[in-house]
């Protein structure tokens, strides 16, 4: 590439000479080309990208004319006359030029502006007056056929050997070896997709180039390239869904330049949409993107697919096991992978000053979360359509933030090789969450101090039982021993009993700690046996005194559950003391109480818990477990509200009925550990339903 | 020979029961315990004891219950309460009934032990 071309839209005046119908040049100080209109592309016939960068003088017939007219110019400030200039088709064209010299800020000669019109006394056929429309421009390119060196040798071998389908071959292969080197606007929008001009430099000619037309464009680049006089080969094409009968010239780009050829397209667009139209919808469908209060990042990782695709070619299928032996795939996707384009919220989201900040490679995005990239590489390699994940980011400025990271992944076969990344900021959410699920926390931790104190006379009964054992069994052997012949083998019977009661009692004061305290839940693999026997013992006390009897028939062989163990006792002794408490006041041969436990049809696990009580009335069986429901005089109406926000934060369920006998009737359900896993696993590590998930890592 | 006098212990708590048995052993007492009330009423019929070392919260029959009942027999057997009940009124009331003594368990070896030579005391001082 010879020069950066002078960017229309960069300021006002130049977007303004690119409608002139005049022929608006501007060269700098040394007589360089900048600026080239399509006005003065249509006059001289040279696309714009093939003269920037070129000296002004190089297209002079008579270098002493120009050099005249500069001197004047520098003098004046301004020169006006008529001038020859070499037009691509090889003639020489006749101009009526003014030049006006543009000075910068400090006063030095920046550059100069000239207007032109052909000469009247010429005459070149010219419609003078009407604007530049987009047909009348052309597709500019500028390519370059070095890589397909070893092609052209073949073709040169083959000729008037290899039959017609060969050659077509060889002429597409050498269109698909040939390189862009840079093109013009128009031929970014007609065939560059969303790409942009600077996307598809360096890229296939083919991958832009009508598939019908690229054997034809092969053999005019044949043709340019063994021109003699190094002039254009021109052909018309057939109409290609693009342009209408379109004109295509090919030439050499000059010595200076070996193997870099211009192609010039003219043609006018092959569609009903006017050029108009087509700038408007784009800008629309930018705009959304632009205003999408989703924050999103184009990528280009199209070099990041064919490394997966050479790998898959050497039978590489576990794309996981082979990053982990090569992370440094990663890195080089972090480093090489670039940002093409990205919206205002995105800016917005990573606290950027504005889109330079955010248009390089994508690494920055991963800084927080490594293994994330080798995620979205995993999931591209396997052919996923998209892949998303919670995860950590870092933004420019500093701040940590949780965010929804979503990949949409390019079909094969579509045109366009864009990845599209979606970030999604749920810092707030996860920390509302963690705050609710604290609330949670507290609320059960609450009501599990409120039970143990229903409970106290009960525990500190049965606390006492083994203290008053122990005091006495001590005083009766410093008796023995204070004896004259201490009876040593007693004291040692004792001493033995004494141990055995302190370790009683100190199971105790461990089971009720285990609800007093305060703890984040802790989910672990538990059988759901077990906690009912270690509900029973809280409340085996009340039981006895109040002479109910309880009946346990716990399933053998049950599957395990996912749980917290103080959260689950806490729902079940819950339930029990509700039904020792209705039972209470009933005859002797109705103060019964019975446990069960069992598996479902679904192979989830049942804890039923029956009493012969009055039952509930009919029209508290909807309302039973609303928050602070109750019909007991001194309830809060927590106890079984919070007994099912315990149950659903374990992915159960609890109901209540009647019994046919009578008496009522709890139900929970709690679903065995394989399926809660998997159904935590699907709804994602936040928005899962078990508190202590979230609540931990976050 | 004078039989030794006959303590009787009901209380629901073997480790309870035990310890305390032990304790009258030592001290040369006798004693048989009950691990409830009506196994003491039922062993009543038949046996004679000089004192009654009751709990109060038992299944079954309270400790309370069974004073009531004694009284109801006219037993005038001493009845010493060893109880972890804290309840004023329960022992309000087991005191308008004529208990010797409440203790609140732990109770000292000491106390106990003088209150049982203290009830038995009294009660061959006054049947004799």
């Amino acid at each position: 590439m010879t020069a950066v071309l002078f960017d229309p839209h960069e300021n006002d005046e130049t977007g303004i000479a690119e409608l002139a119908s005049e022929s608006v040049v501007i060269f700098d100080a040394h007589g360089t080309i900048r600026y080239w209109n399509p006005a003065a592309e249509r006059l001289f016939g040279w696309p714009a990208l093939t003269v920037h960068g070129t000296e002004l003088t190089e297209l002079s017939p008579s270098p002493a004319d120009e050099e005249h007219a500069s001197s004047r110019l520098v003098q004046e400030g301004w020169w006006q006359g008529r001038i020859g200039r070499r037009a691509r088709g090889g003639g020489i064209v006749f101009v009526d030029v003014r030049r006006h010299l543009r000075y910068d800020a400090a006063g030095e000669h920046r550059d100069t502006v000239e207007f032109a019109r052909a000469a009247a006394a010429v005459g070149i056929p010219e419609a003078a007056g009407e604007p530049m429309t987009d047909r009348m421009m052309a597709a500019s390119w500028e390519i370059d056929v070095s890589p397909a060196s070893e092609i052209l040798a073949r073709i040169t071998a083959r000729a008037g050997i290899a039959d017609q389908s060969e050659l077509d071959n060889l002429h597409c292969r050498l269109v698909e070896a040939s390189r862009i080197v840079e093109v013009n606007e128009r031929s970014a929008r007609l065939v560059g997709g969303n790409r942009g001009r600077a996307l598809m430099a360096g890229q296939s000619v083919a991958a832009f180039w009508p598939l019908g037309s690229r054997g034809l464009l092969g053999q005019l680049i044949v043709a340019a390239l063994g021109n003699e006089d190094g002039g254009q080969c021109r052909r018309q094409f057939a109409s290609d869904g693009i342009l209408r009968d379109p004109q295509v010239s090919v030439w050499r780009a000059g010595d200076e330049r070996p193997g870099h050829l211009f192609i010039a397209v003219n043609g006018a667009a092959d569609d009903d949409r006017s050029y108009l139209f087509l700038r408007a919808s784009e800008a629309r469908y930018r705009k959304l993107i632009d205003y999408m209060p989703i924050a999103l990042w184009q990528v280009d990782a199209s070099h990041m697919g064919k490394i997966y695709a050479g790998l898959r070619a050497d039978g590489i299928v576990d794309f996981e096991r082979y990053l982990e032996a090569h992370p440094d795939l990663v890195d080089q996707a972090a480093a090489t992978v670039p940002v093409t384009d990205v919206n205002r919220r995105a800016i917005e989201l990573v606290g950027g000053t504005g889109m330079p900040d955010l248009i390089r490679p994508v690494g920055y995005l991963f800084d927080a979360s490594p293994d994330s990239l080798r995620r979205v590489m995993i999931g591209r390699f396997t052919g996923k359509k998209n892949y998303s994940e919670l995860m950590k980011l870092r933004t420019l400025d500093g701040r940590m933030l949780d965010v929804r990271f979503s990949v949409t992944y390019p079909e094969p076969r579509l045109e366009l090789d864009t990845t599209i990344f979606s970030l999604e900021d749920v810092t707030d959410r996860l920390r509302m969450e963690t705050q609710l699920r604290q609330l949670q926390a507290d609320f059960s931790h609450a009501a599990r101090v409120s039970m143990l104190g229903e409970l106290a006379s009960s525990i500190a009964h049965e606390v006492n039982q083994p203290l008053a054992a122990i005091v006495t069994n001590a005083e009766t052997s410093l008796r023995w021993l204070a004896r004259d012949q201490p009876d040593i083998d007693k004291v040692e019977q004792l001493t033995a009993r004494i141990a055995a009661s302190a370790r009683r009692a100190d199971d105790i004061v461990q089971r009720v700690r285990g609800m007093a305290v305060k703890q984040a839940p802790d989910p672990v693999e538990l059988a759901l046996n077990e906690i009912v026997q270690e509900s029973l013992l809280f409340v085996r006390h009340e039981v006895e005194m109040r002479a109910v009897r309880v009946t346990t028939s716990c399933a053998r062989g049950l599957p395990s559950v996912i749980g917290d163990r103080i959260q689950l006792q806490q729902v079940i002794v819950n339930m029990l003391i509700n039904a020792v408490q209705a039972v209470e006041s009933c005859d002797e041969p109705r103060r019964e109480i019975a446990i069960a436990t069992a598996t479902d049809d679904r192979g989830d696990l049942v804890c039923t818990i029956g009493d012969r009580g009055p039952g509930i009335a009919a029209d508290h069986l909807d309302r039973l477990f609303e928050g602070f429901f109750t019909t007991k005089a001194a309830g809060m109406g927590i106890g079984l509200a919070l007994c099912r926000s315990i149950v659903a934060a374990h992915g159960g369920d609890v109901s209540a009925s009647n019994r046919p006998g009578g008496g009522a009737e709890f139900r929970i359900v709690l679903p065995r550990a394989e399926s809660f896993a998997a159904a935590a696993g699907i709804a994602g590590a936040a928005s899962g339903s078990f508190a202590a998930r979230a609540s931990r890592s976050a | 020979m004078p039989e030794l006098p006959t303590v009787a212990i009901v209380d629901d708590d073997e480790a309870v029961r035990e310890a305390v048995e032990e304790l009258l052993m030592v001290s040369g007492l006798a004693c048989h315990s009950f691990a409830g009330a009506a196994s003491f009423l039922a062993a009543r019929t038949s046996r004679q004891f000089d004192c009654l070392v009751t709990d109060i919260r038992m299944p079954g029959m309270t400790g309370t219950e069974l004073i009531e009942h004694l009284r109801d027999q006219d037993d005038d057997l001493p009845v010493i309460v060893l109880s972890s009940v804290l309840d004023p009124q329960v022992r309000g009331h087991a005191l308008s009934l004529g208990v010797h003594s409440w203790f609140t368990k732990p109770v000292s070896d000491e106390r106990l032990l003088g209150a049982i030579a203290a009830a038995i005391g009294n009660r061959s001082g006054s049947g004799q």
